[in-house]
């Protein structure tokens, strides 16, 4: 692994196949990983952790970690912590929803376009909180 | 009559996010849940096995379960078996795919062309290995029925599950799905304490619950007895 993979910020939503916000979660995930910060971000099989693979849960513990949960039972963050790993941030995303009620999910497989708003405002608060964590990593690198 | 549940299969998918197979597991198992064989399937987010509670830990023992793995890790699979049971059958994406000389595509977020083939792929080999295990028809693209939109809706994560009822058999603590269901059904049909009663009692509980051959008579007679008290509980 290279010094900037060790530095990336894992991204792991929960991808509920149960609710529309579980499809949220795993579209901001994307969003962010693939497009707004591919070079200081990567995702994770949840699964994975789930499992209890040593491979996975050595990243959880190695890397910088942001989730994303569409309900309360937590899953992504539940999971982090129990392979060891730490979430520097948990978001909810019934929290962004709640800033805009308008944004209508259509349904777990096809968000819709106000589905797709909805996960692009999600990955505004990741990508905040990304940056934030490279911030401080760069102050401490001095 | 009482609504003694239904039996349905569930569904488990890895909904890998590193991989289009894991996108595709996703998909294709939402497919059958919600167009091929909406109101006979459920499902269970994957990671609730460890973020869930004894009633998630249950599914397996309460469905017969079809895992759906995007690549050879098998987490959907070893993941049911480590915390629920075994699983009834098996579908790895990758595996399918080459058998069938297919690509799984390039995206794992909005699947192209190729990944909506394989979707299609996917979905009716789960499709079809539902139909075995209910013993129903194998045709996929089964007509909707009535009752089948009230009962896609109760496939989410920690949906209604069939309740669970601790009972003592042979010394140990079983858990058994529909039990009471099951008994408020044969009381309402009139079923007492005659002839018989214990192995119907058995033939309905066996349809939810594994019951080891060996261990059929200590079943009979303590569901008898758990029933006789039902009963006398009821008459007061």
């Amino acid at each position: 692994m290279s010094d900037a993979d060790s530095r990336k910020v894992l991204v792991i939503p929960c991808s509920g196949i149960g609710k529309a916000f579980g499809s949220i979660g795993r579209e901001a995930t994307y969003v962010v990983t693939e497009e707004m910060r591919p070079e200081d971000t990567d995702t994770l099989c949840l699964s994975l952790l789930t499992l209890g693979d040593e491979q996975a849960m050595e990243r959880v513990r190695r890397h910088p970690v942001i989730t994303i949960d569409g309900c309360p039972k937590a899953c992504a963050e539940v999971n982090v912590k129990s392979a060891g790993g730490r979430s520097a941030a948990n978001l909810k995303v019934v929290d962004t929803y709640r800033e805009h009620p308008d944004l209508k999910v259509q349904a777990v497989l096809d968000l819709g376009e106000p589905g797709r708003k909805l996960a692009a405002f999600l990955a505004e608060k990741v990508v905040a909180e990304v940056d934030a964590l490279k911030d401080k990593e760069d102050e401490a690198d001095g | 009559m009482v609504d003694l549940p239904q039996k349905k299969v569930g569904i488990i998918a890895c909904s890998g996010e590193e991989l289009p197979e894991g996108t595709i597991s996703r998909v294709a198992a939402r497919k059958v849940l919600d167009d091929l064989r909406p109101g006979e399937t459920v499902t269970l987010c994957l990671p609730l096995f460890l973020a869930g509670d004894e009633k998630e830990r249950a599914f397996a023992k309460s469905y017969p379960t079809i895992a759906v793995d995007g690549c050879g890790k098998l987490c959907a699979k070893r993941a049911t078996e480590k915390y629920s049971g075994a699983v009834s059958g098996s579908i790895v994406v990758d595996k399918l795919l080459q058998e069938r000389d297919l690509s799984p595509g390039s995206s794992r977020r909005a699947l192209d062309e190729e990944g909506q083939q394989a979707v299609t792929v996917v979905a009716d080999e789960i499709a079809q290995q539902v139909a075995h295990l209910l013993g129903s028809r194998s045709d996929t693209q089964r007509a909707p029925q009535p009752s089948d939109a009230t009962a896609a809706g109760a496939t989410c994560c920690g949906g209604p599950t069939m309740p669970v009822t601790r009972v003592k058999i042979g010394g140990a603590s079983v858990g058994l799905v529909a039990l009471e269901p099951i008994f408020e059904q044969m009381y309402q049909q009139g079923h007492r304490d005659g002839a018989g009663v214990d192995e119907e009692i058995l033939k309905a509980v066996k349809v939810y619950n594994f019951v080891p051959t060996s261990a059929e008579q200590s079943y009979k007679e303590t569901l008898l007895k758990q029933y006789q008290k039902f009963c006398r509980d009821r008459e007061g």
